[in-house]
């Protein structure tokens, strides 16, 4: 399977996040450019330098049909190449294999991939279509409504285990400790018992299984690795291996809405890489609810269907053990930056390969996985799903 | 911007060209869907072509108005406008014609529901133009 990323030819030279918060009074114009002058300071970039920008529609800007225009002109870059995703929670890993495509056929050289919003401070989604005709006069809450539904027909197909998902709650929320820039009201340890008691949302989606919208942002520099060495850059990671699906089984009226994108872009990942799955240093998935993650640890294969709750009870998953998840506290733990989220756990993974997560650091950071998912389709699982491997 | 000035109402359906004849039809409370004659199968939401071909052919019918409950959800945190139903339930109903659809469920209890227990559909007036399908079980 053809994979563009194998000879490590792109390079992400610097991160760059905010510390997520709560009715910030920010807006997403603001925070992308905190972001942008946290990727010059640590790279010695002017703006100037830039040629490329590739950015994520927030819910807080999203009535703007010209926002990615808008960004360019308050951060002061004049891109050769623009792209703004709609694709919500894979944005960010979609915009690093778009930004190193772009790269390598000669568009531009050195993209910034920013991902800001502030949907706790302003939210402007207006869906339309379907989903105002017939979804919202039912009173379902889209998300939470939707994995409630994902929930309980997995628990009609699969023993569930809350204790694992609690295990899982518990772990991240420990990793939100250590993390400086984790919503701060989030910084308090939680027992299995809190995952356990807590109310519920959506039954069986309790408020612990579920993210909270914070104001917040986070981005990444994409260059070649020929240039970065050549700017002299300390620390590099590489993207390695990349593979995305949209609107899975979209033309299907019945399908197992407990089968996600995963199922295809899982066995896909393996072939695209050099890496095999016990290779795996670190897994840092998209989790806007633990059951999310849970379904990609069964179809990427880190374990089998079903068995995703013997393998959370089983496996070490804090920073020192065998396969580290979610170790800055995911977004769960650390906070929703709205449709900036997917860039919550790209940011953690490459705070890792760098060496720069402080007492959360893992040993041999010397690969990462990392998973986006994004937009709830009408009565099937979630649309889009990406996974992207990075390598130093 | 989250504070709001007026309480919110229950969204109400806005047709498009496309779904009309199924308001139309559901002001009789008949639930109507799209039918493939190229592949014999229906689809749900309505679209202006096939999933399956691409073709403008579709054609509408009547459903049965029955199916079985696929999964649900009871809501204990409201969307707009539903403030005063917490909780309430939401379902995926699969229909005997081989589509799902989003409900609300009705004349039942949270404790009595069950996945894959048989519902039929009734009618809840929204507004003079919208009539709006839920189900509830089909004793």
């Amino acid at each position: 399977m053809k994979n563009f990323l194998k000879s490590k030819d792109s390079a992400i030279v610097a991160y760059g996040e905010l510390k997520n918060e709560r009715r910030s009074g920010w807006t997403a114009y603001e925070l992308a450019s905190q972001v942008m002058s946290q990727l010059l300071e640590k790279t010695s970039l002017r703006p100037c330098d830039i040629d490329g920008l590739a950015l994520t529609i927030p819910l807080s800007e999203c009535s703007n049909p010209f926002w990615s225009n808008f960004v360019a002109d308050y951060l002061g870059i004049t891109p050769r190449w623009l792209q703004a995703s709609d694709l919500g929670g894979i944005s960010a890993l979609a915009n690093i294999a778009r930004a190193a495509a772009a790269i390598q056929v000669g568009l531009c050289e050195m993209v910034m991939v920013i991902g800001a919003d502030a949907p706790s401070t302003q939210h402007r989604a207006n869906y339309g279509g379907y989903r105002s005709e017939f979804w919202e006069p039912t009173g379902l809450q889209g998300p939470p409504g939707m994995f409630g539904f994902l929930m309980n027909r997995y628990i009609t197909k699969y023993k569930l285990s809350f204790e694992a998902l609690g295990k899982l709650a518990v772990a991240q929320r420990n990793g939100a400790i250590m993390n400086p820039n984790a919503y701060e009201k989030n910084r308090v340890p939680i027992t299995v018992a809190d995952y356990l008691n807590a109310r519920q949302v959506s039954s069986p989606l309790r408020l612990l299984d579920s993210v909270m919208y914070c104001d917040g942002g986070n981005g990444v520099i994409v260059t070649t690795t020929e240039r970065a060495r050549r700017m002299g850059a300390r620390k590099i990671v590489h993207p390695t291996a990349y593979a995305e699906i949209t609107n899975f089984n979209g033309a299907q009226m019945t399908p197992d809405i407990t089968e996600t994108g995963f199922s295809v872009i899982g066995p896909e990942i393996w072939q695209k890489s050099d890496l095999a799955i016990g290779d795996i240093r670190m897994f840092q998935p998209y989790d806007d609810f633990l059951i999310a993650e849970m379904l990609q640890l069964e179809q990427i294969g880190f374990c089998g269907r079903g068995e995703g709750s013997e393998f959370l009870l089983n496996t070490d998953i804090s920073p020192a053990g065998k396969l580290p998840i979610n170790t800055g506290g995911g977004q769960i733990s650390a906070g929703q930056p709205g449709l900036a989220g997917g860039g919550l756990n790209l940011v953690e993974a490459v705070r890792q390969m760098f060496g720069e997560a402080g007492e959360r650091q893992i040993k041999d950071p010397a690969n990462a996985m990392v998973t986006g998912i994004g937009v709830i389709p009408y009565g099937r699982n979630w649309g889009s799903s990406a996974i992207l491997i990075l390598e130093s | 911007m989250s504070e709001r000035q007026h309480k919110p109402s229950r969204p109400i359906p806005r047709p498009c060209r496309t779904t009309a004849p199924f308001w139309e039809a559901a002001k009789q409370h008949k639930l109507v869907l799209q039918y493939d004659p190229d592949t014999d199968r229906y689809q749900f939401w309505p679209r202006p072509a096939s999933v399956r071909t691409g073709r403008a052919n579709l054609q509408w019918k009547e459903a049965s108005g029955k199916g079985r409950l696929y999964s649900f959800t009871n809501t204990f945190v409201a969307a707009p406008g539903f403030e005063e139903r917490v909780p309430y339930l939401v379902g995926i109903v699969e229909l005997d014609e081989g589509v799902r659809v989003f409900s609300n469920l009705v004349n039942v209890a949270a404790a009595e529901v069950e996945i894959g227990m048989k519902m039929r559909v009734v009618w809840e007036t929204l507004s003079p133009e919208i009539e709006f399908f839920a189900f509830e079980p089909d004793r």
